[in-house]
């Protein structure tokens, strides 16, 4: 019932069984032959849980080894059986186990354990390995200039992927388990020194409070530390490129990567964020300053075109130029519908088509395109169910919904549109004027992580306008985001 | 109970927007647009007749399946009332669609109506919402509103439109007519000065014009011409003003754009056209012995463009010879327009205005009998003239 009602305090107090994982059983047993049987019910005698019995030593003594099969690396474990056999496994690479929970989990990960009759622990040595995905080109904010590498599931890939751009000491890892059924490895990444403290802490702390069974992608941790579920902007970043990243730990932001997803969090955020694209920082100042107004002047469209279309020929007609109007009139004649119904028709003819571009399997998807791009520009004319005009008003808006680099925004501009629409429908552009006041109001009210969510607008700070709505060069980039990094904002020494 | 005086609240926004019912939405498709407006008097009563130029959308656009076939790209529609406004309301029992005037770009004054004085007409132009100031103002001229605004034009679809045009580009290149828009009318019948407004005239055959088949000959017959200045007195159409005498008004009023200015060339009748480019005028009015002398200042610049005798262009003796014609034939345009104006006691260039601005302790004593002051007022035109530019030979090749 709780579910239902979200203002209701979260009780996090009634844990289901998660599963024999959690339960805090004894230590391990003496006999190797109690131990194995022991793993085998606990797994449940799963076919991919490989034990290997044999012999080592001279004095031949009973041993086994576990391990899951596909999450090891098969030579890193016949080398370590091998050694294990001569007693000849060294401390550096092999942990002991003395608790059966930590030696589950650690077969679970990949690890092979060693045990030994006659011994109530385990050697646990680091096997992990098992195919993993390749890191290979991002599929989302594609730059024409930059790294070409983009995430993979795999945690260990992606934080060398990050230390690999960022050599210094201060970048630390903190690394920690969630989800109680999936034992998800969550790493959060910072920048000591430069990321602001309390807000690590804060993260954390926020981290910590998940209590959920499973935790399968980062969107699911990014739902649980937000600071607002029912705002529609984001407040929380992702992205699957770690130049991004990179470059966001260095303005003090943090990142959490997760363990199975390519998709790293990014925070704090404010909202121009978002149309902010890596390739920004890549071309020279005075094109990519032109191209950042440009995705700004395409958010207003997306977010405001068929909302000023339908305002101003349905409300305020003597606005339009004569010529325009007249244009405009002649089209309308004979579409038999209301403007707001004809730009509802087309948006969602468009919003379908574009969800099913994306779940589509890829084989169809040009003829599905193909159609699509047939029934919004000619047939839906023709047929007279819709005007030219609206065609191209709802095109134009859909191709500058695209330029915005971060789909998590690109999706929330899609939903504020249609609330715009029916405002301007309603009350033509007093009303677009008055929602806009409430979207603004909101964002001023919106916080992310503590960080107001229109910074550096509002509240202004002049330093960061640099790198705003335009960006200047990079010798005049002193600093860092001022609220973001409140310790240590500048980047470089100036000269004089 | 924090979530139930949420909910109520949403409830409450919802329903204080959903019912204001898209308060003052309009479709397209249910408006017709007016693009000029005409207003007769209906002969032998005070009743007004209002003419208007509808827009008929899709013959006009050139979008796939639009012009069908025959269909006139503008109709007119009429009503008639004793009031404007009430002739505007009462025209709904004949148009299907919903008038709508935000884009009527053109008022046509019948002459009848305008001889008998349009001032109380304009009242509904400036207090009404639906009607708007920047309209351009014609005056028929030996017909009536209806007729002019009844024309097609092959190349303007929306005759008025063409009107319109035809009205700006004359007077920025020929300078005989000039531009009126419905404020500057109201400023003038409010003001001190008094109006003029370009006239509009038939030649041939009025009843032809509204038809389709006027368009299916290379030859109009017949078509629409702007005509000469329509001088007012208190209102009151009084005198049409035409050729230089038009033109002289253009230059005192300061609002010479360019025209063509012919001049003699030794014994040769108006050979040497000059295109006037600039013309900048001032007028100081000044109170002598309690009668008003009128300085009025031209300062212009021209070029040649056209020469059917031969001239050595490269003497400046010559062209000095020529600043001089020019200078003479403007002040001769300039004078005849004062003279006309105060012969009917028309102040239509706001000499008054002037006078009060820059004088205002004399104007209070003469303000009374102005009229008549203007009339017998001494006028002393100054023209400076320059020809700046030969065009692009130096000899011409008649020798």
């Amino acid at each position: 019932m709780s579910f239902w009602n979200p203002f209701k305090q979260k009780q996090h107090t009634d844990k289901t069984t998660n599963g024999d994982i959690n339960t805090k059983t004894s230590d391990i047993h003496l006999r190797l032959s109690d131990n194995l049987d022991e793993i085998r019910k606990k797994l449940g005698n799963s076919s991919d849980i490989v034990i290997r019995q044999f012999e080592c030593g001279s004095s031949r003594i009973p041993a086994a080894a576990v391990y899951a099969d596909g999450l090891i690396d098969k030579e890193m474990v016949d080398d370590f059986v091998m050694h294990s056999m001569e007693f000849e496994v060294s401390s550096h690479t092999e942990k002991k186990i003395t608790n059966s929970n930590d030696l589950l989990l650690s077969i679970l990960s990949g690890d092979t354990i060693i045990l030994i009759d006659g011994w109530a622990a385990a050697i646990c040595g680091n096997t992990r390995g098992g195919q993993v995905r390749q890191v290979t080109e991002p599929n989302t904010q594609v730059t024409i200039r930059g790294p070409k590498e983009s995430f993979t599931e795999s945690i260990g890939t992606n934080v060398a992927l990050i230390r690999r751009k960022i050599k210094n000491t201060n970048l630390w890892v903190d690394t920690m388990q969630l989800g109680e059924v999936t034992q998800t490895d969550i790493s959060i990444m910072y920048i000591k020194g430069i990321a602001n403290d309390k807000i690590v802490q804060e993260i954390k702390k926020r981290l910590k409070d998940i209590h959920t069974d499973s935790i399968l992608e980062s969107g699911y941790i990014e739902q649980f530390i937000e600071d607002s579920n029912f705002s529609l902007f984001p407040t929380v970043y992702n992205t699957e490129r770690p130049d991004i990243v990179a470059g966001n730990l260095l303005e003090g932001r943090i990142a959490i990567l997760v363990d199975g997803t390519p998709f790293v969090l990014i925070a704090p955020v404010s909202f121009f964020m978002y149309f902010q694209s890596v390739e920004d920082y890549y071309q020279r100042f005075i094109v990519s300053s032109m191209i950042r107004l440009l995705r700004y002047i395409a958010l207003l469209i997306s977010l405001f075109g068929p909302s000023v279309y339908i305002a101003s020929i349905t409300f305020h007609q003597e606005m339009i130029p004569t010529q325009l109007l007249i244009s405009l009139a002649a089209q309308r004649e004979g579409v038999p519908f209301p403007a707001l119904i004809e730009a509802l028709i087309m948006e969602f003819t468009f919003e379908i088509l574009r969800e099913a571009g994306v779940r589509m399997p890829r084989a169809i998807g040009q003829a599905v395109s193909i159609v699509g791009a047939l029934v919004l520009g000619q047939a839906a004319v023709q047929a007279g169910i819709v005007s030219p005009a609206m065609v191209i008003v709802v095109s134009i808006t859909g191709i500058s919904s695209f330029t915005t680099p971060a789909f998590s925004m690109a999706l929330s501009v899609r939903a504020i549109r249609f609330l715009i629409m029916f405002s301007a429908a309603i009350m033509g552009f007093y009303g677009i004027a008055i929602i806009s006041i409430i979207l603004i109001a909101h964002m001023c009210g919106l916080r992310s992580f503590g960080i107001p969510y229109l910074t550096p607008l509002a509240p202004f700070t002049l330093e960061d306008q640099k790198d705003t709505l335009i960006r200047f060069p990079m010798k005049f980039l002193f600093s860092r985001p001022r609220l973001i990094s409140q310790k240590n904002t500048k980047r470089m020494t100036r000269d004089d | 109970m924090k979530v139930k005086w949420t909910v109520r609240s949403i409830h409450l926004l919802a329903v204080l927007i959903l019912l204001t019912g898209c308060w003052n939405s309009r479709e397209l498709q249910e408006l017709a647009i007016v693009s000029a407006v005409g207003i007769d008097l209906v002969p032998d009563s005070d009743e007004y007749r209002v003419t208007f130029q509808v827009i008929n959308p899709a013959t006009i656009s050139t979008i796939m399946g639009g012009a069908s076939g025959n269909v006139t790209p503008v109709t007119i529609y009429t009503g008639t009332d004793h009031t404007i406004f009430g002739a505007l309301r009462r025209a709904s029992q004949k148009v299907p669609r919903q008038l709508f005037f935000a884009h009527s770009q053109l008022l046509v004054i019948g002459e009848s109506l305008a001889k008998s004085g349009i001032s109380e007409m304009l009242d509904v132009f400036d207090r009404s919402h639906e009607l708007r100031l920047n309209t351009t103002v014609l005056v028929t001229r030996g017909t009536d509103a209806q007729s002019v605004l009844s024309f097609l034009d092959p190349l303007e679809k929306v005759s008025a439109t063409g009107l319109v045009e035809m009205t700006r580009i004359t007077s920025e290149v020929w300078a005989e007519n000039v531009e009126v828009q419905v404020f500057d009318l109201i400023e003038s019948i409010t003001g001190i000065g008094e109006s003029i407004i370009s006239g509009v005239r038939v030649i041939g055959d009025p009843e032809e014009g509204g038809k389709n088949k006027n368009l299916e000959q290379t030859k109009l017959m017949p078509y629409l011409s702007i005509s000469g200045i329509a001088l007012f007195k208190d209102g009151k159409l009084k005198k049409w003003m035409n050729g230089p005498e038009a033109r002289g008004i253009n230059w005192v009023r300061d609002k010479m754009d360019g025209t063509i200015i012919n001049i003699d060339c030794m014994d040769k009748k108006e050979a040497i056209a000059v295109e006037i480019i600039l013309s900048k005028t001032k007028v100081s009015i000044e109170l002598r012995h309690g009668l008003p002398i009128f300085h009025v200042h031209i300062k212009e610049e021209g070029n040649l463009t056209e020469i059917n005798c031969s001239l050595d262009l490269s003497s400046r003796e010559e062209i000095e010879k020529l600043d001089k014609e020019v200078s003479k034939v403007t002040r001769d345009e300039v004078t005849k327009a004062i003279k006309a104006a105060q012969k009917q006691k028309s102040d239509i260039f706001d000499f008054g205005g002037n006078l009060k601005r820059t004088n205002p302790k004399a104007w209070k004593e003469v303000e009374k009998e102005w009229d008549s002051l203007f009339a017998d007022g001494k006028v002393d035109v100054q023209v400076e003239a320059h020809i700046r530019r030969t065009g692009m030979r130096l000899k011409p090749h008649l020798k």
